[in-house]
């Protein structure tokens, strides 16, 4: 070994961790002989590439004679295997003029290094259960501001620390750059400005909006403009129609005339219906217009100072014969130019009985947006492209859904202060002097940012030199006091969580513990019940923090805990990457894509309140949704926004993780469906068995070009190479059980495969579901494929506990964590794998506990 | 006589009667000496493409290798340069994995795994390497552009980074996201009088100053790796430090205007309009020397919506036939209209010496993704009469695997800055300096 790097030390403890683990054979564990080579590989080398690196010719300095077996005897062996499997995947090797290697031996050789590499990168990387300082990552950062100061800081100019990470809880990958610091001084002062003058509401208490006094007189304008761009067109023909005088009609020329006529005909019909409508005269119908997108209730728009709650109240009624999609309100607020979704709600009022539905909103400090009302969107020109569909059928456009008669905005009366200036500047006792109060308020905010520990008193001592500075120069109190509270929310002691070797041994001391257990469980600093344990040593006592470890989860911030660690546990922000166009999934909007995310995160909220077993994600009688779902699904007898558990009907798919739209939907590519996605997903999330990741630079296969195949028959053609076989045959036929499922997560017996230019060309494949697991289970359907994954709750179970372990410790997974992994696994199993007997088991352990 | 004194003290404060004893004492020297140079300076610019170009089409064909080949059609705009640049193939980065990065690594070729137990590394960008030579005597040491991304829909294809620039110890530098704030930045002179601009020096000393306190009494508590992650801290505290002195050198130095100033840019400029713009700063900014290197991490998902496309960058990425491939192409045609028409610009605008911008500089088009989530032959053209290169040329590198650092080092080499090696450099591109 050339260098004593930390992994170094794992060997040792290899040895003690393998005997308590003989006992279960079943359980795969990685081992000091995992990442090796069969030797009988060497003959590989022997045929086809010793003849130039060996080690008397070494071509381009690799040295195959040479070479270490052992994978992991130094990340420079390490990275000369990787060039070997990276350059014989990608055809390099051997070179076009050499024998080339044969598949059958290509394969088991690449099969073989491929997953070694994975369990030597994971050796390899191993921080030997060491906890590297960690730094509150960006979401952290503004959680503890919003929670010190009671204003949450804008921070989309922070780097977002989920890129350098698979977890963004992970030390070591949360750096710091000059750049940052300079940006957390200014967030920390622009935000401490508004917390403690966080200034006077002007809005009015109540507004409301009659949209008819908007849009009526505006459609009508658009209605003359378009009859007189007509009867112009059409007196000019009556003249002959010819270029020359088409300006005397006020054309610029001839195809100007034509084209003006065309939009005559294309947008009057709508617009002549919606002014005959005798509804329009005393309110507003959701109409579409291709020019001014849709028409929406824009309500008065709120400042930096007018932060609290408010209600939206919206008098609306549908249509009759509206579709389910047309039926519900989308609330949105923009601010600059970012538009923002907050919500749905279906109308169940009728034209004739319109119904008044309130949408509650909290409008931050330091926010200028404009909050409206409108009907469900697209994303992209999905609206726009979907008008000219409707408009082809019906004759005037999208159809219109909803009425609304008015909307006002409501700033509510009982409005608690956001910010916590009254608790910075506490109320001064007539003992304490001013500059002693000065110095008292500065003190107790550095103890509250600092999550109880004690500042440095040389700290202090600069603090207050800073605020005597600002009132020298002629400062307010307040004004003084924002560069020395933004020092503190700038310092490293605020910034990192710090755990000092100062203790004894390697214990966490209480307030670490408290700390490393709220930004686990709710990615905000610790409350001062915590704190108070803490500071009185209870929390050593396992029934105390077992307790604790409870309120965490039933308190509303654990679903800080819950979003983050999901989203990044299950790679959810594939969700995002690809655009759906709205004319091939209508009815996949916004609000069906926003529902499909928050559906896992509330399938995992609920298995946690409720107790039940990791098992119910995989497989279940019922699914988590509200009514945006349940339409889309086609369940009945779901109404209102919430989400909550229902029965899932006879027949249908749903059910655990498999069957919901965000999986299907993040395995496409917003077009097709990617069974090559889908299967790698499951194999990595749900049966722990990770696939190699997809080599770089495997060449394209030219020969299908042009032609148009079926999902299925396009994987096989990936089949054909050696260097794909080895892999694909165990993702892909996993893939194929799930392609029942389209890109937009809708149930199909046939997959419709459009080509053409003009995409207008469709070719049909019938579904065939059935296939094998590499270890032989095979199934026949979807079902049966999610009862074979449903048994495997083991390797579910040990994928979730790596997971937690390495976010709730904010470090990678390791070689060294197995016999943790495996203890707690241990231990929820006795809880039926409830999803809180992991979290207790963790928090429980030695390792929790230590620095 | 109330009105005469106002007058007097009006005149007395205003900088027209005291600038002049504070600017010799704050690096006018400098400023007086940077308008004596008769030998125009070297410059450089690199400009990041982030997610990777219309891989069959980008590239003139590998079999026409050296002059005489026949110009990519989607790139027709560039040929009236053709003369002037030169596409290099077969360059990458043998560490290079991921497929979403474009830029994070492009200008360091680092390797993301090297150092065991943490998830990401990197390490200094050519750029800011030679900053450290070509920025001493300018205002700006470096000028980082940065087009403001969209996160929410796969991003751009920069992968990790706040710009195409990385400091010394491996860590993000910022750029400035929108062409107003680039202007500014460059060009606007505070209205703040100097001691007030002295004394926010001095206060943001002090500030740094309070924060170390607090850092040293942290670095006591802490165990040697948690000793390594707070140098991070110090390290950048120490930067900041730097930056305080240089600006305080150039404190009274008016910031000059080219001839023909550029006019302050509109505030929501995006995409395609934002290219032009960006330009026309570098220009303007080369024309009064206020920095000699230059990034630029393109726009790719604002760009293609300005020109009309409905998709996310990443879905064009993915170019299947149809829409996708045709949105993916139509990026890169308007692509080569911009650096065709900033070559232009370099070219009309002249030096002292009757020289232009582009005999003097070195200027880089690229990216580290090829196509889709391909990692090797690495998009790459180069302009401009800086580094000695003569162009012209279908380079097409006989190893496939050929350092994308031999060509920073080639880069650095070539305007005069001295470096054996850059990244995993093996070499210069030897290629590049034959006529």
């Amino acid at each position: 070994m050339k260098s004593p790097h930390s992994w170094f030390y794992l060997f040792a403890g290899t040895a003690l961790i393998s005997g308590s683990f003989s006992v279960c054979a079943e359980e795969k564990v990685m081992s000091e002989n995992d990442a090796v080579m069969p030797e009988r590989h060497f003959e590989l080398f022997e045929k086809y590439c010793l003849e130039c690196h060996d080690s008397l010719t070494e071509k381009g300095e690799i040295n195959l004679e040479e070479l270490s077996f052992r994978l992991i005897d130094d990340i420079e062996t390490a990275e000369t295997w990787n060039r070997v499997l990276n350059s014989i995947n990608s055809g390099e090797m051997p070179p076009e003029d050499e024998t080339p290697i044969s598949n059958e031996e290509k394969t088991n050789f690449l099969r073989d290094l491929s997953e070694n590499m994975v369990t030597a990168r994971s050796i390899l990387s191993d921080s030997g259960g060491e906890i590297t300082l960690r730094r509150l990552n960006r979401r952290e950062y503004a959680n503890t501001i919003e929670d010190l100061l009671g204003v949450r800081p804008e921070v989309s100019s922070l780097p977002d620390d989920q890129a350098s990470a698979e977890f963004d809880t992970m030390g070591a990958s949360l750096f710091l750059s000059s750049d940052q610091l300079e940006l957390y001084l200014e967030t920390a002062s622009r935000t401490l400005k508004l917390a403690l003058s966080p200034g006077e509401s002007e809005a009015e208490p109540v507004v409301r909006i009659e949209p008819e006094e908007i849009y009526t007189p505006l459609y009508l304008e658009l209605a003359q403009n378009l009859l007189d761009r007509a009867q112009r067109n059409y007196a000019w023909q009556a003249t002959g129609g010819r270029d020359e005088n088409s300006k005397e009609f006020g054309y610029l020329d001839g195809w100007q005339a034509g084209k003006q006529l065309n939009s005559f005909h294309q947008y009057f019909p709508q617009v002549a219906k919606y002014l005959d409508a005798p509804e329009t005269k005393d309110g507003a119908a959701l109409m579409l217009t291709i020019k001014d997108g849709f028409t929406q209730i824009k309500l008065p728009g709120l400042k930096w100072n007018d932060g609290g709650k408010y209600t939206i109240r919206v008098r609306v009624g549908a249509y009759e014969d509206a579709p389910d999609r047309f039926q519900y309100l989308e609330f949105s607020r923009k601010i600059g130019q970012n538009t923002e979704r907050l919500g749905y709600r279906k109308v169940k009022g009728t034209l004739r009985k319109p119904e008044v539905i309130e949408f509650e909103i909290d409008h931050p400090v330091g926010m200028s947006a404009t909050y409206s009302v409108h009907k469900r969107t697209h994303e992209d020109r999905g609206d726009k492209n979907l008008w000219v569909v409707y408009r082809r059928e019906n004759g005037f456009g999208t159809p219109w859904g909803l009425w609304v008669d008015w909307a006002e905005l409501d700033r509510n009366e009982e409005q608690k202060p956001l910010s916590k200036v009254d608790e910075i500047l506490f109320e001064r006792k007539e003992a304490m002097t001013l500059p002693e109060y000065n110095r008292e308020v500065i003190h107790r905010f550095a103890e509250r940012a600092l999550r109880g520990s004690e500042p440095d008193p040389g700290f202090l001592e600069k603090l207050y030199v800073r605020f005597d500075a600002g009132r020298e120069q002629g400062m307010a109190p307040r004004e003084a006091l924002i560069q020395p509270l933004s020092i503190i929310l700038s310092s490293p002691s605020f910034l990192y969580l710090v755990e000092s070797t100062e203790g004894e041994g390697d214990s966490l001391s209480g307030q670490e513990l408290a700390s490393r257990l709220s930004y686990f469980l709710w990615s905000s600093p610790p409350d001062s019940e915590l704190l108070a344990l803490a500071k009185a040593g209870e929390l050593s006592n396992s029934g105390v923090l077992k307790d604790q470890v409870d309120r965490l989860l039933a308190d509303p911030r654990s679903e800080n805990f819950v979003q983050a660690f999901v989203y990044q546990w299950l790679d959810m922000h594939r969700l995002g990457m690809f655009a759906f166009s709205g004319l091939q999934f209508p009815d996949f909007d916004n609000a069906v894509r926003d529902s499909a995310r928050d559906e896992v995160f509330e399938t995992v909220s609920h298995a946690i309140r409720d107790g039940a077993s990791l098992q119910t994600l995989l497989k279940s009688n019922s699914v988590v949704i509200n009514d945006v779902l349940a339409d889309y699904y086609g369940i009945d007898g779901v109404e209102g926004h919430e989400f909550r558990a229902v029965q899932v009907p006879e027949g249908s798919p749903r059910g655990g993780l498999l069957g919901t739209v965000a999986v299907a939907a993040m395995g496409s590519d917003g077009i097709r469906s990617s069974p090559v996605e889908r299967g790698a997903w499951v194999l990595r999330h749900l049966l722990n068995n990770p696939p190699p990741p997809a080599p770089p630079n495997v060449p394209q296969l030219s020969r299908l070009e042009g032609e148009v195949f079926s999902a299925r028959e396009l994987q096989k053609a990936h089949q054909e190479q050696a260097q794909c076989a080895q892999c694909h045959q165990k993702i892909d036929p996993i893939g194929y059980g799930l392609e029942n499922f389209d890109a937009s997560g809708r149930w199909r017996e046939i997959e419709l495969v459009t080509s053409g230019k003009r995409g207008n060309v469709v070719t049909e494949f019938p579904v065939e579901p059935a296939g094998k697991l590499v270890d032989g289970a095979s199934f026949d359907s979807y079902y049966d494929l999610r009862d074979i994954v449903a048994e495997r709750t083991d390797a579910f179970a040990m994928g979730l506990t790596e997971a937690l372990i390495s976010y709730g410790m904010g470090r990678p997974f390791g070689f060294s964590d197995a016999q943790l992994a495996h203890e707690i696994v241990s231990e929820a199993s006795k809880a039926d794998y409830q999803i809180s007997a992991f979290i207790h088991a963790l928090v429980q352990s030695t390792p929790f506990q230590s620095r | 006589m109330k009105n005469h004194f106002n007058r007097r003290a009006f005149l007395r404060s205003s900088s027209a009667t005291i600038a002049l004893p504070f600017l010799e004492s704050f690096g006018f020297r400098k400023y007086v000496k940077a308008a004596e140079i008769t030998t125009p300076p070297k410059r450089m610019i690199w400009m990041g493409m982030g997610f990777g170009v219309t891989a069959d089409k980008w590239f003139p064909r590998q079999e026409e290798a050296g002059t005489a080949y026949e110009f990519p059609d989607i790139l027709k705009p560039l040929e009236r340069h053709r003369g002037d640049l030169t596409f290099i193939q077969n360059l990458m980065h043998r560490h290079s994995q991921d497929g979403h990065s474009g830029s994070t690594f492009w200008l360091t070729g680092a390797n993301r795994y090297a150092i065991p137990g943490q998830s990401f590394h990197n390490t200094i960008s050519v750029d800011q390497l030679a900053a450290e030579t070509l920025g001493k005597d300018t205002r700006f040491t470096s000028i980082q552009l940065c087009a403001k991304g969209n996160s929410n829909s796969g991003g751009d294809g920069h992968g990790p980074g706040l710009s195409l620039a990385w400091n010394r110890s491996g860590k993000p530098v910022s750029g400035l996201e929108t062409p107003v704030a680039a202007y500014h930045r460059l060009f606007s002179d505070e209205n703040t009088p100097l001691e007030e601009r002295q004394a926010r020096l001095l206060e943001q000393r002090s500030v740094l100053d309070t924060v170390m306190s607090d850092a040293r009494s942290v670095k006591r508590k802490l165990s040697k790796t948690d000793n390594e992650k707070i140098e991070e801290y110090f390290q950048s505290v120490r930067e900041i430090e730097v930056r305080l002195s240089k600006e305080e050198q150039w404190l009274g130095v008016e910031k000059k205007h080219p001839q023909n100033p550029v006019n302050e840019p509109g505030e929501s400029l995006l995409g395609y309009d934002e290219l032009f713009v960006m330009a026309d700063l570098m220009v303007a900014a080369m024309q009064v020397d206020a920095s000699r290197v230059f990034t630029y991490r393109m726009p790719v998902d604002t760009l293609i919506s300005s020109l009309g496309a409905t998709m996310s960058a990443h879905t064009m990425s993915h170019f299947s036939e149809g829409e996708r491939r045709d949105v993916s192409e139509m990026r890169d045609l308007h692509i080569a209209k911009f650096v065709a028409s900033f070559i232009d610009k370099l070219k009309a605008s002249k030096e002292q010496d009757g020289s232009s911008l582009y005999d003097n500089l070195s200027m880089t088009l690229g990216t580290n993704l090829f196509s889709v989530h391909t990692l090797r032959n690495c998009p790459t053209l180069v302009t401009g009469g800086g580094a000695g290169f003569s162009h012209g040329r279908n380079l097409v590198m006989s190893d496939p695997k050929t350092p994308l650092c031999n060509l920073w080092l080639s880069q650095l080499q070539g305007s005069g800055i001295k470096e054996d090696s850059f990244g995993d450099s093996t070499g210069v591109i030897d290629e590049l300096f034959l006529g």
